[in-house]
């Protein structure tokens, strides 16, 4: 592979390569693969003291606590509607954009400017100017709202949702709509570039050959673009998916360290990874080690499967050339 | 949704149309932090500030530390910057180069570790740092994203096109591996490089669980860690127009540097690169 077959070098094994791997290696073995392995193990120790260090012995223990634990399933079901619910109407609405940004001649590069803004700001920064935005009294949206003759919304409140199932989940769908407002917003643009780039890799003399027969151009999309573009909508939809199973600063961002509105004590909005840095407490009290990293083994587990699931079912609907 | 079958007017009012609500957020910042407090109370709220109030900003940065943050941030993406671009470089080298034993394992050990969510490496490492004793220090904020596996791939890939002959006919001339590294893989690999670079900037820029688990004191928060609760005056009010000035401050400068390198960034998503 490296030299021209037949040079008397060929098999020569060249040492001095592991100077070149060693700060790479260090840094992942110390930083990646120990705690891989670490938070495996962790997640199967009883009773662990992390200062100390003493466990009594190995079980499922932790997995069991955590999987009964009604503010978990919480985490899995909200984790699940930004992976499965805004995801794909992110990539519904990118894809739509990118399908319009390439068909026009002038400007596309001013719109591709715009289009990728929200991916250059700062998750805790956007969240809050969401969490503005959505102000019952002096936000943007009630204001347009109002436009329409709609009355304010008390968007981010938990008022009385304590005493009221009916309050409770009224609160949880207004929540859930600014989650995924901001989830679309914020994950929009690297879908655009990836879906722009996907089009343009596109041979031209498809769409001459489709146009000299007079195809319409919503059979062309159907029939060349969408099929020619899906190894780039796979991509796309498993590394949204990867991400989208992180959530975490976002909703930390939209609604505090307690993931709810104001009133709410059940952590409405918490993700699996909320549950499990608060497991996991802080340096000045600490929690649960064992208990976050089970926590970590579920998210780990369940992110391979849904990757799994998706390339399994993508040999029926992803053309390669 | 037939854009063929659009008239050319109608795809760009859609275009514009859908830029205008994705910078409605940067627009309702901007206003806000401009406006003064009376005027933030008023309902509806104003489109436009009636009068500039720059004092905002300068209250942020009087009010949190905002600066401080904002340095920190500076000073921890530039040092992942300097140290993760040279391991990755080095290692990319030996990857895309060299031949030795293990290779084709420890390539696909790097590009495993891809795979795995950084979430759930958090735990461990913060154990590491605090067994080490380096809570509250620039090792604990800057040492674990000095590896990045996707970095290396992305080198790797970069270094593989630079022609074989180059590096036989190098070698006939007996020129060091590090020497050509420096003198002939470098320079032909330049944008690859920036993109990296920036890339790591991006990152550390958004990363918000790592840091507010490393760092308990104010001097040692990154911009993410800072902002928030910070803006409530006296009587538990949030302070709407100091907490916007103070998004804008971490905000903008990201912006700015995106307009400046938007050729290398872009190319840096399209070949695969995802946040975090």
């Amino acid at each position: 592979m490296l030299r021209p077959k037949g040079t008397a070098r060929r098999n020569r094994y060249d040492n001095s390569a592991y100077f070149y791997l060693l700060p790479a290696l260090l840094l992942l073995a110390v930083f990646i693969v120990y705690p891989i392995m670490n938070t495996l193990i962790t997640s199967f120790k009883g009773e662990y003291r992390f200062l100390t260090g003493d466990f009594e012995g190995y079980s499922w223990q932790n997995y069991v606590e955590i999987i009964k634990d009604p503010i978990f399933r919480r985490a899995i079901l909200n984790t699940l509607f930004i992976a499965f619910v805004c995801i794909p109407a992110s990539m519904a609405i990118a894809l739509f954009l990118s399908l319009i940004l390439n068909s026009i001649q002038k400007w596309q590069g001013f719109f591709m400017t715009l289009f990728y803004l929200p991916q250059v700001t700062n998750v805790i920064a956007a969240g809050i100017v969401f969490a503005f935005m959505f102000n019952t009294n002096f936000g943007v949206i009630n204001m347009i709202l109002g436009w329409f003759g709609i009355d304010p919304v008390a968007w981010i409140s938990g008022q009385g949702i304590a005493s009221s199932p009916k309050l409770y989940h009224q609160a949880y769908a207004r929540s859930l709509f600014i989650v995924f407002v901001y989830t679309v917003w914020q994950g929009i643009s690297l879908k655009i570039i990836l879906f722009l780039s996907g089009l343009q890799n596109i041979n031209k003399q498809y769409y001459q050959a489709a146009k000299v027969d007079g195809t319409s151009t919503w059979r062309m999309i159907r029939k060349i673009t969408l099929p020619l573009l899906s190894p780039t909508t796979l991509y796309v939809f498993i590394t949204s998916v990867i991400t989208a199973f992180k959530a975490y600063a976002q909703v930390v961002a939209l609604f505090g360290n307690q993931y709810g509105p104001a009133g709410d004590d059940s952590k409405m909005m918490i993700t699996i990874v909320g549950y499990m840095m608060d497991s996991m407490g802080d340096y000045l009290s600490p929690g649960s080690i064992s208990k976050a990293s089970s926590a970590a083994m579920i998210l780990v587990v369940m992110v391979m499967i849904v990757t799994a699931v998706q390339i399994k079912i993508s040999k029926k609907w992803v053309h390669y050339n | 949704m037939k854009p063929q079958s659009m008239s050319n007017l109608f795809r760009y009012f859609l275009l514009s149309l859908s830029a205008a609500i994705i910078l409605v957020p940067f627009y309702w910042m901007i206003n806000t932090s401009l406006k003064t407090n009376a005027e933030i109370l008023r309902i509806p709220p104003t489109l436009f500030p009636s009068e500039f109030r720059f004092q905002n900003f300068a209250d942020a940065i009087v009010k949190a530390p905002i600066l401080t943050y904002l340095l920190n941030t500076v000073v921890v993406a530039l040092s992942v910057v300097a140290i993760s671009t040279v391991v990755s470089v080095l290692a990319a080298f030996a990857f895309a180069r060299l031949n030795f034993r293990g290779k084709q394992i420890l390539f696909i050990v790097i590009l495993g570790t891809m795979m795995v969510p950084q979430e759930m490496l958090i735990i461990t490492n913060f154990m590491t740092i605090a067994d080490l004793g380096w809570m509250n220090t620039w090792q604990a904020l800057i040492a674990p994203y000095c590896i990045n596996a996707f970095n290396i791939y992305l080198l790797r890939q970069t270094f593989k096109q630079v022609p074989d002959e180059l590096y036989l006919a190098s070698k006939v001339d007996g020129v060091s591996n590090f020497r050509f590294l420096r003198k002939i893989m470098l320079p032909l690999s330049k944008s690859t490089i920036v993109t990296v670079m920036i890339l790591s900037v991006i990152w550390i820029w958004d990363t918000y669980a790592w840091p507010s688990l490393v760092t308990t004191k104010d001097s040692m928060r990154l911009v993410s860690n800072g902002l928030q609760n910070a803006f409530t005056n006296d009587s538990g009010r949030i302070q709407y127009e100091i907490q916007m000035a103070a998004s804008t401050l971490v905000i903008l400068p990201l912006v700015f540097l995106f307009l400046m390198l938007k050729k290398y960034i872009i190319s840096g998503m399209v070949k695969g690169g995802i946040k975090g």
